[in-house]
């Protein structure tokens, strides 16, 4: 039980520190770092925990991950009067399918290089599907569980920076 | 009633905060809503049409009738989250405590002249990240040194080439291939080699472009929307042409 705590946090400490990296290059406002690496940690130790002890596809956790950061944003957002997008875009990021986007270009380099071999190069070109195919899957539900709560909350999505 | 040179101030303004909103990637319903805001506050309506390239502003004296077109070039600037803050609340404020247009052009002047962060520091933090998601992806201690050395190295190119003002899409492979070449360094110890060559460009991933495409054609600007979805789809090929180059002449020691 410790042990999974302990790799639940680290998870979540690796994801704060890549969501505050990668937000950096995107000059969000300072105030905004804190709110982007809670919900960066939140978001990927549950998409962690969903597939590891929940047996959840990567797609479908990544949705429900996605959909936590989004309304997390929703809450933080007003205290830190910052947009939604500017903590949820660059906490969605180390969430990004990073190793089958680079199988699925591997395979394809490798497909090309079996044209002579017809086996080998069916074997590659269904592991690009595969691979490409969940790295796209993944993307499209990471944008639209964190837009979700945009649409249902409308009206305080809209007004997060307004000065009261 | 505005007199003509009034609207066309107004007009001026709110193109020229629209456009700088867009070209600092802010999604095109916000850029709406926050241009909106402005001219509300100023008393006349505003009508907005946009292209990746230009905006077309309206602006219209409700009193008078009298209206003012004009189109305006949208700039090349680089994301920026605090822009799209800190317009986003000038909009509010100025609504809010009814600005005069000079009190909101000074105060909009202020705004976008704010400092970014240092490129040093948004360096060290990109490399520091990149290294973080390489162990996020099961990469051990020496794929994640490997991964922030490249990652340091392919940034560095990134800005240096951003500052000769390159095309970006050639940036983007050449800073792709810069990183991965790096991170091919690690084929040379016993680690994980293929988590550090496939997380070494990830740091390029067009994140704003991709959610804003979809935030876009969600709310109905279709057009806008898919052309930020291909502009992003056209970043990410840049970036596994970027990639392939290395995998190409690596290939027999991945296999």
């Amino acid at each position: 039980m410790t042990t999974h705590l302990a790799t639940i946090l680290t998870d979540g400490l690796l994801a704060a520190i890549a969501a505050m990296g990668f937000g950096a290059i995107s000059n969000p406002p300072k105030r905004a770092f804190p709110r982007i690496a809670l919900l960066a940690a939140c978001g990927h130790a549950l998409r962690y925990s969903l597939m590891n002890f929940a047996d959840i596809d990567i797609a479908t956790a990544s949705f429900c991950a996605a959909m936590v950061i989004g309304f997390g944003s929703l809450l933080l957002g007003r205290g830190a009067r910052c947009p939604m997008t500017v903590l949820y875009i660059p906490s969605l990021l180390p969430m990004v399918p990073g190793t089958y986007a680079y199988k699925s270009v591997f395979s394809l380099i490798m497909f090309m290089h079996s044209l002579n071999t017809p086996e080998q190069g069916v074997e590659y070109m269904q592991q690009f599907f595969l691979n490409a195919t969940v790295s796209l899957s993944v993307i499209a539900l990471l944008a639209a569980g964190a837009t979700l709560p945009v649409f249902l909350f409308k009206e305080k999505a809209y007004s997060m920076t307004r000065q009261r | 009633m505005k007199a003509r040179n009034d609207l066309a101030k107004i007009t001026d303004f709110i193109g020229n905060y629209s456009s700088h909103l867009l070209g600092a990637g802010v999604h095109t319903s916000r850029v709406l809503r926050n241009a909106e805001r402005i001219a509300k506050s100023q008393g006349v309506s505003v009508r907005l049409t946009y292209s990746l390239r230009n905006i077309v502003v309206s602006v219209s004296d409700p009193k008078s009738d009298e209206t003012i077109t004009k189109v305006i070039g949208i700039p090349v600037l680089p994301i920026s989250f605090e822009r799209n803050t800190d317009l986003s609340a000038l909009s509010w404020k100025a609504l809010d405590t009814g600005m005069s247009l000079e009190e909101i052009k000074c105060e909009y002047d202020t705004l976008v002249s704010k400092p970014r962060i240092h490129p040093a520091a948004v360096l060290a933090m990109a490399s520091l990240a990149n290294a973080a998601f390489c162990r996020l992806f099961n990469g051990d201690w020496l794929s994640c040194g490997i991964v922030f050395l490249s990652t340091a190295a392919g940034f560095a190119i990134r800005q240096l080439m951003q500052k000769k003002k390159v095309n970006h899409y050639i940036t983007v492979i050449a800073t792709a291939f810069t990183a991965s070449m790096c991170a091919a360094s690690s084929l040379l110890w016993e680690c994980t080699s293929e988590i550090a060559l496939a997380t070494s460009p990830l740091f390029l991933v067009p994140g704003v472009p991709l959610i804003n495409g979809i935030i876009d054609i969600m709310e109905g600007h279709v057009l806008t929307g898919c052309s930020r979805l291909i502009n992003a789809m056209l970043i990410i090929i840049c970036i596994a042409i970027g990639l392939a180059a290395t995998l190409t002449i690596f290939k027999s020691s991945l296999l």
